[in-house]
């Protein structure tokens, strides 16, 4: 399988579906719901496609995995912008993140964004897990279609 | 091989995987909200349908494939430019009915049961039944209407993965307000 | 040379799009009524070019031209309707249209899960990519300064 607008409109119906199958109060639980679909996915995905994490050296060279090979196999480009405080926060930015580049170019339709970060920050737990690290992830945008997803290691 | 290439495979192949990942997670979480197998086809086809609609421009804007002339024009273009285009797979058209209004796509390989296993007690799940949604939306909007149902699937048994497409009529452009 | 407006009409007749560029005289009607107008007089001349075409219809109805205005046509096979009208010294777009269909409707509108097909298109991506591409059109020439 080639092309990429199948899993695309997968997507937006898997959206539609979780939003349209709960009531107005429960966004949080659709959110909750997306998070975890996609976190199921980023793991078995990242099972299948690199076994070995001995390959990684550190932490940094993980998240560098993400925002380059990952980023490129799902989004079909690399993230931006890579920033650490070196405390276990990550922060990737993605100028043009694929999700939101139909939706709006500025703040339009801003109040919807949220339920399309949701699945995207669920693969990116996912596959960290399945590398071994513990993680929360959140989106945040300011002006569609750049996006700004927050990694925050989980230390036991 | 070069340490890049040794962690990620064939791309085109593990973008495929994202799909089929994905539309598990999304066949389980029905499973989870509906009771029964029916209801879980139901929604399915109905998603299916939803994405048919939609894909069917995608798929005019990028496909050259010019006019069908009739139901065998289009078993053709479904199988061989469209099934190829989106999903990697030329399925075979056959058992065409003597009228020429039904056929069936043969699936050899389905790339939304890979990796799937259906879990016991659920006989009556047509796990990618989404399919039949897709290409029911897709031709409605080019005024075919057209009944799709799963009458064998791999996942049950049998040998083969079969979809059968029947022809039942034409749709009409709304005329408008005031003319006939 | 240049583009006076553009219409993008659903298969049931809805107008989801309009925009005007150097229309210079409105018709005294409503928008609404305008959009009613357009699109019965693009059915009828359809269909009654099929029926008089002394040979089978391949394109069918291309465009026709005033003394003042050429009025473009183009229809995709799930029933969308393009419509541009220029100037007089504007040739074929076709691939105009085409591209509007394919790489501006497809890509910002079907594949906008906040737009409901079948209904106005209120993306504003949508509008201002549609503004800057006929803008950027050879023959939209800007007003003479």
């Amino acid at each position: 399988m080639a092309d990429e607008v199948p899993f695309e409109f997968l997507h937006m119906e898997l959206v539609a579906h979780i939003h349209n199958t709960s009531t107005k109060e429960e966004n949080d639980t659709c959110i909750a719901k997306l998070e975890s679909l996609g976190y199921r996915v980023g793991l078995s995905l990242i099972e299948r496609f690199t076994k070995d994490c001995s390959r990684f050296k550190d932490e940094l060279d993980m998240m560098k995995f993400i925002c380059k090979d990952f980023w490129n196999l799902v989004y079909k480009k690399q993230i931006d912008n890579l920033r650490t405080n070196h405390q276990g926060v990550y922060v990737l930015q993605d100028n043009k993140f694929r999700f939101l580049t139909q939706l709006s170019n500025g703040k339009q339709y801003m109040e919807a964004a949220p339920k399309y970060l949701a699945f995207p920050c669920g693969l990116i737990r996912g596959a960290l897990c399945s590398l071994g690290i513990n993680c929360i992830v959140t989106a945040e945008v300011s002006a569609m279609p750049a996006c700004k997803f927050q990694i925050q290691i989980q230390r036991l | 091989m070069s340490r890049q290439a040794a962690r990620t495979g064939d791309p085109r192949k593990v973008n495929g995987e994202l799909f089929t990942l994905t539309y598990g997670a999304l066949v389980a979480q029905l499973m989870k909200d509906y009771e029964n197998d029916d209801e879980v086809n139901k929604q399915l086809e109905k998603m299916g349908y939803n994405i048919g609609v939609r894909i069917i421009e995608d798929f005019l804007a990028r496909a050259n494939s010019g006019r069908c002339n009739d139901f065998r024009d289009v078993a053709d273009v479904i199988s061989k430019v469209a099934f190829k285009m989106y999903l990697g797979i030329t399925p075979v058209v056959s058992n065409w009915s003597p009228a020429g209004d039904e056929f069936s796509l043969l699936l050899e390989n389905n790339p939304l049961t890979d990796f799937v296993e259906l879990p016991e007690g659920h006989d009556s799940l047509n796990y990618s039944n989404i399919l039949c949604g897709v290409l029911k939306g897709a031709l409605e909007m080019i005024q075919m209407d057209v009944d799709v149902k799963f009458v064998q699937d791999h996942l049950k048994g049998d040998n083969i993965t079969e979809v059968r497409l029947k022809f039942i009529k034409r749709l009409e452009d709304a005329v408008p307000v005031g003319e006939d | 040379m240049t583009v006076y407006d553009f219409y993008l009409f659903d298969r049931n007749g809805n107008c989801l799009y309009y925009a005007e560029w150097n229309r210079r005289k409105q018709p005294g009607i409503s928008k609404d009524e305008e959009f009613k107008l357009m699109y019965g007089m693009i059915f009828s001349i359809k269909s009654f070019i099929n029926r008089i075409s002394p040979k089978d219809v391949q394109d069918g109805f291309l465009n026709f031209r005033t003394s003042k205005y050429k009025l473009h046509f183009y229809e995709t096979p799930s029933g969308l309707k393009l419509v541009m009208n220029t100037d007089l010294n504007v040739g074929n777009v076709r691939d105009v249209l085409q591209h509007v269909f394919s790489s501006l409707y497809v890509e910002h509108v079907v594949k906008n899960p906040l737009t409901e097909l079948g209904e106005t298109i209120t993306s504003e991506l949508f509008r201002s990519k549609m503004d800057e591409y006929v803008r950027g059109l050879p023959f939209f020439a800007p007003k003479a300064s």
